[in-house]
C-alpha cells in the first residue's frame, strides 16, 4: 500500500503523532494536532482511491500527476460556504483487488474522516468503493467504468439510483454510437463482425448487449467463443473468423491476450480491414508493444488532447494538461489523465456549490444534480440514462505513428460527439 | 482441416510450454525445489533482454545470446547465496523463500519498469509464417520455439550422461549425501543445476515475449502451464516434460476447436486425469 500525503497532515504522521500523545485519544488527538494547521472545518479531505499497483495500474499512471496539478490549481483556497477553504487529497492504492478497494475506502471514511471520496478505472474500483460510499453515507462520485456494470452491478433501482453514489463515462449504447459509423464508412464487402469476446463481465455484457444492436443494424456478429482470459493461443478463434470472410472485427479481451491474438491471426493470415476494438489499446503503451501491427487499430476516444475541453478550475486545456503531463513525466498522455482530473474537478464544484460543504447529504445532493463543463466536457448527472450517471461520448480514434512519441491518436470519426475535431481520415486497419 | 490446423499450432504451443517447464522440472528432479518464482524469472528476462535492446540498440537476436548466458550465470548465484541457504530448512523454506521472490521480482519490476504492457519485437519474424495446407500456416516463430525447446533437451540430455559434472549433478539428485562423499560439491553442482534451469526459463520468458506480451504481474499466469506439463510428462523426465507440453497443447487447441470456453478447462482436466490415473506422469523417469 502507498499512502501519499498530500498537503497538511499525512496518515501516518497522523498517526506517529497520535501516538505520540500518549494516552490522549485519538479524537482529541486529532483536534490537537490539527490546531497547528488553523481550523479543520478550513480544510475539506477528499479521498482518491485507485489501482496503483497491480495488472490495472497502467489506469493509474497520471495520478501522482493529476494530484499535483489540482493542488497547483486550488493552491490558493477557494470559498466554498462562505469560507476560505482548502483541500486536502489523501490517496489509496487497491493493488488492483476488489476486497482491498473496499478496505482502503473504509479507512478513508473512519481513519482519515474524508468529506468526499472519488475513485476510477474499471469496475473493480468503482464498485467496491461506492458501495462503501453508500453504506457510510459518503458523498461519491468514480469514472472510467461501463455505467451497466455500476448500475446494474450494485443492484441500482432503475428510475432511482443511489443517494450518495455517481458515476460519469458511458455504456453499450456509446459503444454502437462510436463504432458502428466507422463500420458504415469502411467499404467492406461483408456485414459480419467478427467479435473476439472472452469469458469475463465486460465481454459478456458486450455479447448481450452489442451483438444485439450490431443485428439492429444490419451487422451480424461472428462470436468467436467465450475463452478463458489468459488463453496462449487463438487458433480455433482465428479460424472461426477467417470461415465467416468477416472484414470488421470487434474485441474486448484483457491486454496481454490482445497482444497474442493480434500477432497470430497476422501468422494465420486474418487481416480485418477494419479493428474496432474496446478495453485494449486505451494506451499508448499498448500500441508501442504491438509494434507495427498497431497501425490504424481503431478504439473508442473519450478523451484526448484534441478534445476541446478545459479546466474548469483553471482554465488549462486538454492539449495543455496531456503537454504538461510530458513535460513532468516524460510519458504519452493516456485517456485516464482527463477522467482523473474531472473527478477532482466534480469534487470541488460539489463543495462550491454547497451551502455547508461538510454537510454529506447536501454535497451528494449537488453531485446528483451536476451539471458541469469541464476537462472531460460537458457533463450532466440529470439528464443520464439512470440518476446520478453523465454520460460522455467516445469517439473514433486511430493508432497512428507518431512525431514526438512512437505512437498516436487520430480522432477519425466525430459522428458521436461533434465536438472533437476530425484529425484525418478513417483508414483501413489492413489494406 | 481445421482439425489438422489445430493439432500442428498444439504441438508448436507444446513446445513453448516443454521450454517453460524444463527449469522447473530440471529444479525439481535436482534439489526437490519446487521454484514459484519461474513464471516472473521468464519475465524478469524479458524486461533484462528489453533494457538492452532499448539500451544497446543491438539487434534482438544479440541480446538474447547475451540475455540467456547472464542469466544462467543469475541462476547460479541465485542458488550460491539465496537457494542454499533455505535448502538446510526443509522443503517448506524453499517453498516460501521462492514464493517470497517471486512476489519481491514483481514489485521490483513495477516499479523500475511501470505496469505497462511491453513486448519483444520480432519484427517480421514474429508474425511471418509458410503455409502447410490452405488453412494451416505454421509461423516462423513458433517453429522455432519448438526447435530450441527440443534442442534445449536434448543438450541437457547429453550433458547428463556424456559428462562428469553431469553424472555428479545425477548423483546428487540420487542421494546427495553419498555424491558427496565421492567427493561431488552438492552446492557446486546445486548451482550448475540452476543456471541451467536459468537459462532455459530465460529462453522461454524470451520466446513468450515474442509471441505474446509481458508485464510484471504475468508470471504467476504462466507458472501454471510449466507445471501441468510438467506433472503430465513426468516429475523429473525431461522427454516427459517435451511430451507433457505437447499433450497439453493439443488437449488445448483441440478443445478450442470444439468450443473456445473449454481450452484452459481441457487443459486443466488432462492435468486432473494424469493426477489421478497415473500420477508418476506420462514418462515416469529419474534422469533428473
Amino acid at each position: 500500500m502507498r499512502d501519499i500525503p498530500t498537503g497538511g497532515l499525512g496518515r501516518r504522521s497522523f498517526l506517529s503523532g497520535a501516538a505520540a500523545l500518549g494516552g490522549a485519544s485519538l479524537v482529541s488527538a486529532c483536534g490537537g494536532l490539527k490546531g497547528t494547521g488553523g481550523s479543520s472545518s478550513d480544510v475539506l479531505k477528499i479521498g482518491y482511491v485507485s489501482p496503483q499497483t497491480g495488472p490495472l495500474a497502467g489506469f493509474a499512471t497520471a495520478d501522482n500527476f493529476v494530484v499535483k496539478q489540482i493542488q497547483q490549481a486550488v493552491r490558493g483556497g477557494f470559498t466554498a460556504g462562505g469560507v476560505k477553504r482548502r483541500i486536502e487529497i489523501v490517496v489509496k492504492d487497491t493493488q488492483s483487488n476488489p476486497n482491498r478497494a473496499t478496505e482502503v475506502t473504509r479507512q478513508l471514511i473512519n481513519s482519515d474522516k474524508v468529506d468526499l471520496i472519488v475513485g476510477s478505472s474499471t469496475p473493480d474500483t468503482t464498485n467496491p468503493v461506492a458501495d462503501q460510499c453508500e453504506a457510510n453515507g459518503i458523498p461519491n462520485v468514480t469514472t472510467i467504468a461501463p455505467w451497466e456494470a455500476w448500475f446494474h452491478g450494485r443492484g441500482g433501482k432503475p428510475g432511482e439510483g443511489f443517494k450518495y453514489t455517481t458515476l460519469f463515462f458511458f455504456g453499450m449504447q456509446e459503444f454502437a454510437d462510436c463504432f458502428f459509423p466507422m463500420w458504415d464508412r469502411a467499404d467492406v464487402s461483408s456485414k459480419n463482425v467478427a467479435a473476439l469476446w472472452p469469458n469475463d463481465t465486460d465481454a459478456n455484457a458486450f455479447r448481450q448487449g452489442l451483438g444485439p444492436m450490431m443485428k439492429k443494424s444490419g451487422y451480424t456478429p461472428v462470436d468467436g467463443g467465450a475463452y478463458q482470459n489468459g488463453a496462449t493461443d487463438f487458433t480455433a478463434q482465428i479460424a472461426t473468423f477467417k470461415e465467416s470472410g468477416a472484414d470488421l472485427f470487434t474485441c474486448t479481451p484483457i491486454p496481454p491476450d490482445f497482444q497474442t491474438f493480434w500477432k497470430q491471426a497476422r501468422q494465420q493470415g486474418f487481416k480485418p480491414k477494419l479493428a474496432t476494438v474496446a478495453k485494449v489499446m486505451l494506451f499508448p503503451s499498448e500500441a508501442e508493444a504491438l509494434g507495427g501491427l498497431a497501425a490504424n487499430i481503431a478504439t473508442d476516444f473519450w478523451w484526448s488532447p484534441a478534445h476541446p475541453y478545459k479546466s474548469v478550475l483553471d482554465g488549462k486545456s486538454a492539449k495543455q494538461l496531456a503537454d504538461d503531463f510530458a513535460a513532468e513525466t516524460g510519458k504519452q498522455w493516456t485517456q485516464a489523465l482527463g477522467s482523473v482530473y474531472s473527478l477532482f474537478e466534480i469534487a470541488i464544484q460539489a463543495f462550491k456549490e454547497a451551502s455547508d460543504p461538510k454537510d454529506r447529504d447536501e454535497v451528494a445532493a449537488k453531485l446528483r444534480g451536476m451539471k458541469i463543463r469541464c476537462m472531460s466536457g460537458d457533463l450532466d448527472f440529470t439528464a443520464g440514462p439512470q440518476p446520478g450517471i453523465a454520460l460522455q461520448h467516445p469517439v473514433g480514434g486511430q493508432w497512428r505513428k507518431g512525431e514526438r512519441f512512437p505512437w498516436d491518436v487520430v480522432i477519425v470519426d466525430n459522428s458521436a460527439n461533434k465536438a472533437v475535431p476530425i484529425g484525418g481520415d478513417l483508414l483501413p486497419t489492413n489494406a | 482441416m481445421g482439425w489438422l490446423n489445430a493439432i500442428v499450432q498444439g504441438l508448436l504451443l507444446g513446445g513453448l510450454y516443454a521450454l517453460f517447464a524444463t527449469g522447473l522440472s530440471l529444479m525439481f528432479g535436482v534439489m526437490r525445489i519446487v521454484n514459484l518464482a519461474h513464471g516472473d524469472l521468464a519475465v524478469v528476462a524479458s524486461f533484462l533482454a528489453l533494457a538492452l535492446v532499448s539500451g544497446t540498440g543491438l539487434p534482438l537476436w544479440v541480446v538474447m545470446v547475451v540475455t540467456v548466458p547472464l542469466f544462467a550465470l543469475l541462476g547460479y548465484l541465485t542458488q550460491r547465496v539465496l537457494l542454499q541457504r533455505s535448502l538446510g530448512a526443509g522443503p517448506l523454506a524453499t517453498l516460501l523463500v521462492t514464493f517470497g521472490l517471486s512476489i519481491v521480482l514483481q514489485n521490483i519490476l513495477l516499479e523500475v519498469f511501470s505496469a505497462d504492457t511491453r513486448t519483444l519485437d520480432g519484427g517480421s519474424f514474429a508474425t511471418a509464417s509458410f503455409h502447410l495446407t490452405d488453412s494451416t500456416s505454421v509461423g516462423y516463430l513458433s517453429l522455432t520455439t519448438f526447435l530450441l525447446a527440443c534442442a534445449a533437451l536434448a543438450g541437457i540430455q547429453v550433458f547428463l550422461s556424456r559428462t562428469g559434472l553431469g553424472r555428479m549433478l545425477r548423483a546428487s539428485a540420487d542421494d546427495r549425501e553419498t555424491a558427496s562423499l565421492m567427493g561431488a560439491d552438492s552446492r557446486h553442482v546445486y548451482g550448475i543445476a540452476t543456471a541451467i534451469a536459468f537459462a532455459t526459463v530465460a529462453l522461454a520468458g524470451l520466446m513468450f515475449a515474442m509471441r505474446s506480451s509481458f508485464d510484471p504481474s504475468i508470471g504467476p499466469s504462466r507458472l501454471i502451464f510449466a507445471f501441468e506439463a510438467v506433472v503430465i510428462g513426468g516429475l523429473g523426465s525431461l522427454w516427459g516434460t517435451l511430451l507433457g507440453g505437447m499433450v497439453l497443447g493439443v488437449a488445448q487447441s483441440l478443445s478450442a476447436q470444439v468450443d473456445p470456453a473449454l481450452t484452459l478447462l481441457a487443459g486443466h482436466l488432462i492435468f486432473l486425469a494424469v493426477l489421478a490415473f497415473r500420477p508418476q506422469g506420462l514418462l515416469a523417469g529419474r534422469a533428473a
